[in-house]
């Protein structure tokens, strides 16, 4: 017989004491991992709608404003560059960005990576009604505005076809099926865009080939935006070295955004873990209470283990073997309490969120529950180790 | 060889003063088999205690085997009781989550000198008559059968010398004969054993009887003639 057969006798014996220490730990536990679970999905979850937010960078031709003033009077400002990018840069930033990402991530392939959407604005007059036109590039401009919806008809596929924002669709009284003219050029309307709240309701949408033909403006574009694959990328330096390697055109990331709200989702999951960690706490002191409790239950027990011939030592790993028990239960309850948690508390925090199970806190959260119990016990450990033969059999 | 010398022992202070033992000397020899008797209150009890480190004297010696041990520390107490002395205690105190083999075993389990061994408790339990008692708990056996269990316990390591605090008070007349009977097996193993009891016919099994008194030792008989009690088993029964 060794030490830690008479310690698991002796604790199942006791085994409703023990299951409530457990349940002490396994409440904090379950807190911690359930905000852990939460947390990591809601991070997925918000990471993943910032990257639905369209591009992470764009490209505007680099134009200065230049105030002209006569002594206190403003006169306007001048707008001083190029207004057009011209299209044969755009391999150029694509080779910067895609480098960069291809570097940040440890990316062998030589396919495109980032999408980048090129954009050609101008302004015409359709049915009498004065309207911006965007030439664009179909593909590229849908991977982008992921959140675009077709409302009626179908999205441009053809040289010929031109989409409507669906403003400008009632402005201009067209409809699907109709033919209109840009700046004498005809094309086909073939879809209507779902309502965005943003400038592309009011707005003509057709190839970018097409509206640089109809304009004259063959090999220009006026912007482009650049959207790459992972929200981990280096947007910003990205942004830097296409500024400094391209002449006229001026990078911006608009990465700060996502940052903010990645700031303030941290911001929460340390105070919700704070809170967790509180939690785990009181359930420490409530196993240093059960445990002290215990200690006098078994104020005979332990007389007539030392009795017998059992150090304080011996008496202390008895106690240290039955927090492990203890722990181990408990870590292995308020995992699955924190996982079961999670389920109803991630829908409530973050709108319907799926909350996927995170089998890597199970390790961490017995370790964790282990932890507290061994450290509330070690008082009440002590106090046994010190109790007298005589005192405890006070019979004798 | 144990020898008690000018052991005294008092509680309290002052007029809440109460003496327990009154300068008590005496020797016990390997082997030997000492009833300590006397009524309640007469230091009986405190007497064994001092004598098993369970309580300090207020003054005096209690030396075994040329080492005292009245005045050890808590370590050294664990290697005495692991080695020297066993305890057989009146509410017998076996632990109740543990088989009576489970209980045998305990101070093999704790360390004692001999390496753990079940054969060596089933062996002993044999000896106590409880074979057929060996996976049961100690709340499925009766009073007496728990005293054979804890004497087992007592015997299981060898301890030469053997302390009983009223070992048959709580049993009835004919199971205390029979934990007697063991008590004289274990005496003639060659284990020395002292042994407290206010009751005269228990004592008179005993080779020897100190009577004490008020905490003072006011007889001390050696039995020449001390009553087998193998030869009266058939009369009890």
């Amino acid at each position: 017989m060794r030490l830690l057969q008479v310690v698991a006798k002796d604790t199942l014996r006791r085994r409703r004491r023990a299951l409530y220490t457990a349940l002490g730990v396994a409440i904090g536990v379950a807190a911690v991992v359930a905000v852990l679970t939460v947390a990591r999905s809601g991070e997925q979850r918000i990471y993943s709608e910032i990257d639905k937010y369209g591009p992470n960078m764009t490209v505007t031709p680099a134009i200065n404003d230049v105030d002209l003033k006569l002594g206190d009077l403003r006169l306007g400002s001048l707008a001083v560059g190029e207004n057009y990018i011209a299209e044969d840069k755009l391999p150029e930033i694509r080779q910067i960005a895609d480098g960069a990402i291809r570097n940040a991530l440890g990316i062998q392939d030589n396919g495109d990576i980032a999408t980048i959407a090129p954009k050609l604005y101008m302004n015409t007059i359709v049915n009498g009604t004065s309207i911006m036109v965007v030439g664009f590039d179909p593909e590229q401009e849908q991977i982008i505005k992921s959140w675009w919806e077709i409302s009626r008809g179908r999205y441009p596929e053809q040289q010929n076809e031109a989409m409507l924002g669906t403003r400008a669709s009632s402005i201009l009284g067209v409809d699907p099926g109709d033919s209109i003219a840009i700046n004498g050029q005809n094309v086909t309307i073939v879809g209507i865009l779902g309502e965005t709240g943003s400038q592309d309701d009011y707005q003509i949408f057709a190839p970018l080939k097409t509206v640089q033909q109809a304009f004259g403006k063959e090999g220009l574009i006026s912007s482009m935006d650049i959207r790459a694959l992972c929200s981990a990328c280096p947007v910003e330096s990205i942004a830097d070295s296409i500024n400094k390697t391209i002449p006229g055109v001026r990078a911006v990331a608009v990465k700060q955004i996502a940052e903010t709200e990645m700031n303030l989702v941290a911001k929460i999951n340390r105070f919700m873990l704070a809170l967790a960690g509180i939690t785990l706490v009181v359930g420490g002191f409530g196993v240093v209470n059960t445990m002290m409790a215990s200690v006098h239950e078994r104020i005979k027990d332990i007389g007539i283990m030392k009795a017998v011939g059992a150090s304080r030592k011996q008496i202390v790993r008895m106690f240290i073997y039955e927090a492990i028990a203890v722990g181990m239960v408990g870590g292995l309850i308020g995992y699955i309490a924190g996982t079961l948690l999670s389920y109803v508390l991630g829908p409530l925090i973050f709108d319907g969120l799926a909350v996927s199970y995170a089998p890597q806190y199970l390790l961490p959260a017995l370790g964790l529950a282990i932890l507290v119990t061994i450290v509330a016990s070690v008082y009440p450990a002590l106090r046994a180790s010190h109790i007298r033969v005589a005192d405890s059999l006070r019979s004798l | 060889m144990l020898e008690i010398k000018n052991v005294s022992k008092t509680y309290g202070d002052g007029s809440a003063r109460v003496v327990a033992l009154k300068d008590i000397s005496m020797h016990v020899e390997d082997g030997g088999f000492l009833a300590i008797t006397g009524p309640s209150g007469s230091g009986k009890s405190t007497l064994l205690n001092v004598i098993g480190g369970l309580e300090h004297a207020s003054s005096g010696e209690v030396i075994l085997d040329g080492t005292r041990i009245d005045n050890l520390s808590e370590n050294d107490l664990v290697d005495i009781r692991r080695r020297k002395v066993a305890y057989v205690f009146q509410q017998y105190h076996l632990i109740p989550s543990l088989t009576a083999l489970e209980n045998v075993l305990l101070p093999l389990t704790f360390g004692g000198p001999v390496k753990a061994d079940e054969k060596r408790a089933v062996e002993i339990l044999q000896k106590v008559g409880l074979e057929k008692r060996v996976k049961h708990k100690p709340s499925q056996l009766s009073g007496g059968e728990q005293q054979r269990v804890a004497i087992a316990r007592a015997l299981v390591n060898g301890c030469s010398l053997i302390l009983a605090d009223e070992p048959t008070g709580n049993v009835d007349q004919k199971t205390g004969m029979e934990i007697m009977n063991l008590f004289r097996q274990a005496n003639e193993d060659g284990h020395t054993i002292i042994m407290v009891t206010h009751s005269p016919d228990i004592a008179r099994r005993a080779k020897r009887i100190v009577t004490l008194r008020d905490g003072e030792m006011v007889n001390e008989a050696e039995q020449e003639k001390c009553e087998r009690p193998y030869e009266k088993e058939g009369k009890v029964r």
